[in-house]
């Protein structure tokens, strides 16, 4: 028996999983509230939110990891990251380190240091307060991308520096330079070395400004800035007896003239850290990336499902506090709207203190989760230890609540990353997990294995331009400031440069296809999902155009769409035929309200969050699920659209009013899985992805003569199915003549000779027995069978206005049915036998 | 926007009085992308502006309706997509249409030109008694002015255009630009029959459309 508290703890409750957040404000725009494109100016704080992002990618054993960017009221910005161990400052004066450990450390920092300046990340914000030393003696670099974020300090209202560890340079360019050399941080760090090796705080009792006028007289210091600093501070033995290799490395760090100073990279290879570097080399495999079954975002993940909130937890700990507004008031307001006499609030100020999360909470909702959950199994041919796994999760919970449940997605997410870890191994494992739901939190990288992105993507990406200028720049540009902005990925400037380049390279790759509006939208949702995977957006945009949007960005596509178009029509009519006989009655084509919705397969006309869900469904889909999706739109509108003539049904489309989208999720999957295939086939659809059968070469019908028949065809293929189908959910209308009929027939078919139907009334009476029956079906498959002198349009027509349901017509007609002979039976009425 | 929804009310209350008449008619909005015109829709009908007005794809119909002197006008208002590839769609709206604003962005010039090949192709194609509007919207930016107030009315004036500048931010001249139209629409029952004669014609290729075509005087 293993000790399952100890086993919880060992997983989950490890010093690695705490994380803090800090928090400030964003610069408010002055004044002017409109760019010179007469757009609003987009707040600072969104800027940064999209600036940030990318720092949550890092991940390296002497870096914090980032984890999330939240924007508060008035501009405020929160930052959350890993947060474990304590400053190195508190354990300064302790006589805490040989001289190895400040070796190791030194090599630490430095090869931190080096990861973020080879991203061109300048730190700025060195110091030994946010430098963490974990119990193991390891070092830990916090808050490393403040500068970074605030588009190198030009965001907000305050210096970002540390004062005794700042570089001279750093003064001198004043407050309003452009970005700091990486070499300033080379300087910080050998202050922090020498705070190390004298074991002391430099210049602790000194003011402010004697501080800074300290770090600016080494400017003038013709000796060794380190000797110097040691005798100030009464250590020159320490400085003399001091390891050479280690002197030198300080020295080397505080070379005055910034040029003259080294390199992350040149100091990372120093001789001195030998040893440390052999060590830092684990033997890694090539192929298969390190696997954890979670990682610290996730835990972040987890303990926002259970309650955890940042704002609330700054709020309490005192960081986020709010004044009256009485306070902030000026004293005086000129006409122009200069404001006089108003103090500064000092929450603009830069606040470093930290608060650290709770973790109690999630531990607590964890505290059920079995060791087994860690550990899922995915096949085994038992089917005794396979029925043992019972689910203790209801998965007929709605969608909603299954993905705020923490435990749910804590289970969701261990099973999928191991399915993602083995992609493409075991896709089918993946794509049966997805079927019951994709967790949000892995969503896009749940999307790209589905689309099957595998392969050197990111190298690909890199090979394409995306910079010459093209005559559709003009074009892309003016979408891009209106794609969902909403969303603050989208509508910050990081996101706007992304998108535009994700569509310049899709342009320039696809020489077949240009770019139509629409395409903009259609990118949103993979842009919005790898914001920081530009290469994987793009990737999934390439693989599923050609799935769901095969030759619709053609220059002339005109073909295509009205073919889509015509398929949409014929769906409606099999599935609702009063619905789609009202909508014809007015006149209310698809022409007139479905481009946008298929062209960006709805992303143009819904919020991203009803996307996602949406298409967590489409990509388990074929190319006609969307025309399904269009269905069951129209479905959930059905009683407003039957009791509206043509202006209300298109003021009713023109600003679609809410949908429930898991509603019309489940109605989609309802009729996708009960329309025979053949309904929907498309002359146009990919025919690498779904190939059209032998006895249904729809290409010999044109677009003309689609249009005028307003009940779809099926495939013979389908209707053998069908007869074959134990369910019986089928109904074959022969309509030739009864000597016909009577000379061979399928078994199962009855007979309405075509010549019988006056056309002129409508009235299923007309029709007798068999009517009835037609009238009242609503699960069956109503095919109609004719021959080469029957006409095969009127009749079904005729049906389809008696409001009958699903009614398709035989592609081929009878000819083709008989050719299909050893699969169904047929009886010869005249000769009263069955063959 | 105050002003907007009373005379919206108005409108939209009936009559009462024997000789109200109704008028209805559709009009079109063209022009390049990103100029404004679902802007100018928006703040007509709704007395909103959105500063992120989404592209219009296809195109969006609303309608308005407006009192001039005893009549009510009622606006069939089709706002189609700018980008030129949905050019091939744009006789589906116009055809039949009364009415047409061509708008431009008066801080930029090739929207100008754009807005010129529309008023050809209108003039060509489109009904013979085709009311157009040229509207030269985003006059809220006219710090960053490109085309030239005179040089839009010479041009207006030539090919007999009503023409004014806008700005669906500000609403300036939005209303203006719609009420103008509708007076220079005839309104007494032959005449609007006349300029329905477009009605016939289809809407969309094939068997459709008629309805939306607009007829005049119910």
């Amino acid at each position: 028996m293993y000790n399952k508290e100890e086993t919880l703890r060992k997983l989950l409750k490890q010093d690695e999983y705490n994380f803090g957040a800090i928090t400030f404000f964003a610069k408010l725009h002055k004044g002017d509230t409109c760019g010179s494109n007469g757009l609003p100016l987009t707040p600072n704080s969104i800027i940064i939110y999209g600036q940030a992002q990318s720092l949550k990618t890092f991940t390296s054993p002497y870096l914090c990891q980032y984890l999330d960017i939240i924007r508060g009221k008035h501009e405020r910005t929160v930052v959350v990251s890993q947060y474990c161990g304590k400053p190195l400052s508190e354990s300064i004066g302790k006589s805490q380190f040989q001289v190895n450990d400040i070796k190791r450390i030194a090599f630490q920092i430095i090869t931190a240091l080096d990861i973020l300046h080879k991203k061109d990340i300048v730190h700025r914000n060195l110091s030994t307060e946010n430098i963490l030393l974990q119990h193991d003696g390891n070092i830990k670099l916090f808050n490393y991308g403040l500068y970074h974020m605030t588009c190198n300090g030009k965001l907000v209202s305050f210096p970002i520096l540390q004062l005794i560890y700042t570089a001279p340079e750093v003064y001198l360019a004043g407050p309003n330079a452009t970005k700091s050399s990486c070499r300033s941080d080379i300087w910080s760090l050998g202050m922090i070395l020498v705070e190390l090796v004298l074991d002391q705080p430099l210049w602790a009792n000194l003011k402010l400004g004697q501080r800074i006028r300290k770090v600016l007289s080494m400017i003038h210091s013709n000796t060794s800035v380190f000797e110097r600093i040691a005798r100030e501070h009464n250590c020159f033995e320490v400085y003399e007896n001091l390891d050479g290799g280690l002197k030198e490395f300080i020295e080397n760090c505080l070379t005055v003239m910034t040029k003259d100073r080294p390199h992350s990279k040149d100091l990372v290879n120093k001789n001195i850290f030998n040893e440390f570097s052999a060590a830092n080399q684990q033997p890694r495999s090539k192929v298969i990336k390190e696997f954890k079954t979670f990682t610290i975002a996730d835990f972040y993940h987890w303990w926002q499902l259970a309650g955890g909130d940042v704002l609330q937890e700054l709020k309490k700990q005192g960081l986020i506090r709010s004044s009256p507004p009485i306070l902030s008031m000026p004293s005086l307001v000129l006409l122009d709207g200069s404001i006089l006499g108003q103090e500064r609030n000092p929450m603009t100020l830069y606040d470093p203190r930290v608060a650290l999360m709770p973790l109690e909470a999630l531990y607590d909702r964890l505290k059920d989760v079995t060791v087994t959950e860690f550990y899922p199994l995915f096949h085994c041919n038992s089917k005794i230890i396979k029925n043992s796994e019972t689910n203790k999760y209801d998965i007929d919970l709605p969608l909603i609540i299954r993905e705020k449940n923490t435990e749910y997605q804590f289970q969701r997410i261990i099973i999928f990353r191991r399915l993602l870890h083995s992609y493409p191994y075991g896709i089918d494992f993946l794509i049966s997990a997805a079927e019951i739901d994709i967790p949000p939190w892995l969503r896009g990288e749940i999307w790209a294995a589905i689309l099957r992105i595998k392969g050197d993507y990111e190298n690909e990406y890199l090979l394409i331009d995306k910079e010459t200028p093209t005559n559709t720049d003009r074009q892309i540009e003016v979408d891009i400031p209106r794609c969902h902005q909403y969303n603050e990925f989208l509508s910050s400037a990081e996101g706007h440069r992304k998108l535009k380049r994700i569509l310049k390279a899709w342009v320039h790759k696809n020489s077949q296809y240009v770019y139509w509006q629409g395409l903009d939208s259609l990118t949103a949702p993979f842009l919005f999902l790898n914001f920081n995977n530009e290469a994987l957006a793009f990737a999934c945009l390439s693989s599923f155009v050609p799935k769901y949007l095969h030759k619709f960005f053609l220059k002339d596509n005109s073909t295509v769409i009205q073919e889509y178009l015509a398929k949409f029509s014929q769906l409606i009519a099999f599935h609702d035929p009063v619905l789609a006989n009202h909508l014809y009655e007015i006149n209310f084509i698809p022409e007139l309200f479905a481009i946008p919705w298929f062209l960006t397969m709805f992303s143009h006309v819904f919020p991203l969050h009803k996307i996602l869900h949406l298409w967590d469904k489409l990509l388990l889909g074929d190319s006609s699920f969307p025309l399904h999706i269009g269905l069951s739109v129209l479905t959930q509108l059905r009683a407003r659209l039957l009791s509206s003539g043509f202006n209300e049904c298109i003021l009713l489309f023109s600003d679609l009013p809410e949908v429930d989208i898991e509603k019309c999720v489940k109605l989609s999957l309802e009729t996708y899985k009960n329309t025979p295939k053949s309904i929907t086939t498309r002359l146009h659809q990919n025919e690498e992805y779904y190939p059209i059968t032998k006895d249904f070469n729809i290409s010999d019908i044109s677009t003309r003569e689609l249009n005028k028949e307003r009940c779809a065809r099926i495939s013979t293929t389908d209707v053998v199915k069908l007869i074959n189908d134990l369910k019986d959910n089928i109904v074959i209308v022969d309509i030739r003549n009864p000597t016909q009929y009577n000379g061979c027939a399928s078994e199962k078919s009855i007979n309405i000779p075509f010549s019988s139907v006056k056309f002129g009334e409508v009235g299923i009476e007309s029709l007798g027995l068999h009517g009835n029956m037609l009238c009242n079906n609503t699960e069956k498959n109503v095919v109609v069978v004719g021959s080469e002198d029957t006409d095969l349009t009127l009749f079904p027509k005729f049906l389809l206005e008696c409001n009958v349901h699903r009614v398709c017509v035989l592609h081929g007609g009878f000819d083709s049915l008989l050719a299909a002979k050893p699969s169904i039976s047929f009886v010869y009425h005249d000769r009263n036998n069955v063959h | 926007m105050e002003n907007m929804a009373t005379r919206t009310q108005t409108a939209q209350r009936p009559n009462g009085s024997a000789q109200g008449k109704i008028c209805q008619f559709k009009l079109v909005l063209l022009g390049e992308s990103a100029v404004g015109k679902s802007s100018l829709v928006l703040r007509f009908v709704k007395g909103q502006f959105h500063e992120y007005q989404e592209s219009t794809i296809g195109a969006a119909f609303l309608t308005q309706t407006v009192c001039l002197d005893d009549t009510t006008v009622k606006f069939e208002i089709w706002d189609t997509a700018g980008q030129e590839r949905y050019h091939s769609l744009a006789p589906m709206y116009y055809r039949g249409a009364q009415a047409a604003i061509v708008v431009y962005d008066i801080t930029n010039q090739d929207t100008f030109g754009r807005a010129k090949t529309w008023v050809k192709e209108l003039q060509r194609q489109a009904s013979p008694n085709i009311v157009i509007a040229l509207a030269g919207n985003k006059q809220d930016l006219a710090n960053k002015r490109m085309v030239e107030f005179e040089e839009a009315q010479n041009y207006a004036d030539e090919n007999t255009l009503l023409f004014m500048e806008t700005s669906a931010k500000t609403a300036m001249n939005v209303n203006d630009i719609f009420l103008a139209i509708a007076k220079k629409l005839p309104r007494n029952e032959q005449a609007s029959g006349a300029s329905a004669s477009g009605q016939g014609r289809r809407l969309a290729e094939g068997d459709t459309g008629a309805r939306a075509a607009g007829s005049c005087c119910k």
